[in-house]
């Protein structure tokens, strides 16, 4: 009987995201927005600030540095507010999992391989007042059945004449290091854009990338000088307590910073005919107190990245190109991007170490990733297609990487590397499919028993596809 | 006494007026001026010549306010169909006429050089 319950239950709620997901698809696509509300806001359609959704061109970047405030309303507010929406559906497919299709279900779907919702999302994506801005994410997550304030960034901004060039400067209050970054070689809007939330993940994971997101609040400057320079600085203090707290609502606060951790940003960004060069450096400090604990000694994480980016903005029509005697938009046919970035950690595990939770004093980590996109712009859609490379290398540990099924180290070693293969289609601005395949040469040490347990890296071999509906 | 009552009254008036016209001359200017900095200034730049910090990125470098090109033939008419309908990358944006109008004030008083603008 409960079950039978159980059951209708779930087909109605079943019923209702479908009802829901059928609506979305009535939404006129002629106004069809990235995330909807920057577009609405500025009267932009949302090829002006991205490629392919998430990624932004040139453009996008300098609206969010902008502090999203660019706006076609004379008015020094949005009325209604900036809001926009965002729902995930994916399927995973990887050894070890079962299947699964359960919305809202309060059990753990994290062996599923159908997840109806991976992720909701609601934004506040846009103008506060005047100059201040605001990129607000607040997300339910479909296999950890929670919701929670996701990714959070209010900005300031303004715009001034320094050494007879443009300046922009700003503040940022965020609450995941790397997040007010414009570029998208930083770990927080880097490739994959999206990724399975049950699949298997290497063990081993650098700070700066996604460690310390919502478990961290900071306030923070950046300037961005001639179109050139950018340099930016952000001190992050933990969630755990004091008035960055609200900045962690809904996660638990498992990563305890002790005192401030600083974080650093310098790029150089160069135009040459369509074509958009950015190289920089990003790094963080933080001291950490072991899992469990608040007080005494801490593990001291110092991470430093260099990055690189390629844009190429498309094909550009002749200057005099006309239709119907008005001038043609420049339409950008297809679009070619390539980000790098390689993250080197200083380990030193003076809290971890004396209380026997690792091996070694001293150790270090090293990820490198690198990917390559092209999309193109046809009248049934956009098209995309993506390679990427990754590889973590680091010192082995038995204690730190220790021998589990599935995600644990025979070897102790961390070493893991791989591939991921992706292709995407937009047949509309709002609806995003993407298909992913990661491969695994390499997964915590070793390509065949690497957790001990007879398990091979590429049984991790996951295949992912996702649509992305924008609203 | 009569004629000084006169003069006194026609100074009064003469000053009355210029401060008046003063006034709604730096009105117009100040509301021209926090529109363009909110609205214009991020691609056509502080200095109106359309190089903003949002302009690097454009294919199409933003109307550039300095360069006399742009002052000739149904100037006002030309802005005032751009910032209601957009143009290319520039949006369309929801102005009133009065707010148009004060733009076109102050952009042209800012940026049209002089001896353009005596022309």
């Amino acid at each position: 009987m409960e079950g039978r319950k159980m059951k209708r239950k779930r087909s109605e709620k079943v019923f209702f995201l479908i009802i829901v997901i059928g609506l979305m698809q009535l939404l006129p696509v002629t106004n069809a927005w990235a995330v909807p509300s920057f577009a609405r806001q500025t009267g932009l359609p949302c090829a002006s600030c991205h490629t392919v959704f998430p990624e932004l061109t040139p453009f996008g970047r300098l609206f969010k540095l902008g502090g999203y405030t660019m706006s076609k309303s004379s008015k020094p507010y949005e009325l209604p507010p900036p809001l926009a929406g965002m729902a995930q559906i994916s399927y995973t497919d990887f050894k070890g999992l079962t299947s699964g299709v359960a919305p809202f279900d309060k059990t753990n779907r994290a062996t599923d391989k159908i997840n109806l919702p991976q992720q909701l999302s609601l934004f506040y994506g846009g103008r506060i007042y005047d100059k201040i801005g605001a990129f607000v994410q607040v997300s339910y997550d479909g296999v950890d059945n929670k919701v929670y304030l996701d990714m959070t960034d209010i900005r300031y901004s303004n715009n001034t004449i320094l050494w007879d060039k443009n300046l922009i400067y700003g503040l940022t209050l965020n609450n995941s290091p790397t997040v007010q970054d414009p570029w998208n070689t930083i770990p927080a809007w880097g490739f994959p854009f999206a990724s399975s939330s049950v699949a298997s993940n290497p063990a081993a994971g650098t700070i700066i990338h996604g460690a310390l997101d919502q478990q961290v609040g900071g306030i923070g400057a950046n300037v961005f000088w001639n179109n050139f320079i950018y340099a930016g600085a952000t001190f992050y203090r933990t969630t755990s307590n004091g008035i960055y707290k609200p900045l962690s609502i809904g996660t638990a606060t498992e990563q305890v910073v002790e005192g401030t951790a600083p974080y650093w940003r310098l790029a150089m960004e160069h135009r040459w005919k369509n074509h958009f060069f950015t190289i920089g450096t990003y790094g963080m400090q933080a001291n950490i107190f072991p899992s469990g604990y608040n007080s005494g000694q801490a593990d001291r994480f110092t991470d430093v990245a260099f990055d690189a980016q390629y844009q190429f903005m498309g094909t550009i029509e002749p200057e005099d190109a006309t239709d119907n005697g008005k001038p043609k938009s420049k339409a950008r046919k297809y679009n070619i991007t390539a980000h790098a970035t390689w993250i080197h950690e200083k380990q030193d595990w003076k809290a971890s170490f004396p209380i026997g939770n690792t091996t070694n004093p001293y150790s270090f980590l090293n990820t490198f990733r690198m990917n390559f996109n092209y999309y193109y712009k046809s009248h049934l859609g956009d098209v995309a297609g993506s390679v990427s490379y990754f590889s973590i290398i680091g010192k082995t540990d038995p204690l730190l990487y220790s021998s589990a099924p599935i995600d644990g180290s025979k070897t102790g070693s961390p070493n893991s590397k791989g591939f991921i293969l992706e292709t995407d289609y937009l047949p509309w601005e709002k609806v995003k499919i993407s298909l992913q395949y990661v491969i695994y040469n390499k997964f915590n040490g070793a390509q065949s028993n690497y957790d001990g347990y007879g398990r091979n890296a590429s049984d991790n071999n996951t295949l992912y596809a996702v649509v992305w509906f924008m609203f | 006494m009569k004629r000084s009552i006169l003069v006194i009254l026609s100074c009064f008036f003469v000053v009355a007026l210029t401060a008046r016209y003063g006034f709604a001359q730096s009105e117009s200017s100040i509301k021209g001026k926090t529109l363009y900095t909110n609205k214009c200034q991020f691609c056509h730049g502080i200095r109106g010549d359309g190089k903003g910090p949002a302009a690097e990125p454009l294919l199409r470098h933003p109307a550039d306010f300095t360069d006399p090109k742009f002052w000739q033939e149904d100037v006002v008419e030309k802005i005032d169909v751009t910032i209601k309908n957009g143009k290319e990358m520039m949006p369309a944006f929801d102005l009133k006429p009065d707010e148009i109008k004060a733009i076109t004030w102050y952009i042209s008083h800012t940026f049209k050089k002089e001896t353009q603008y005596n022309k």
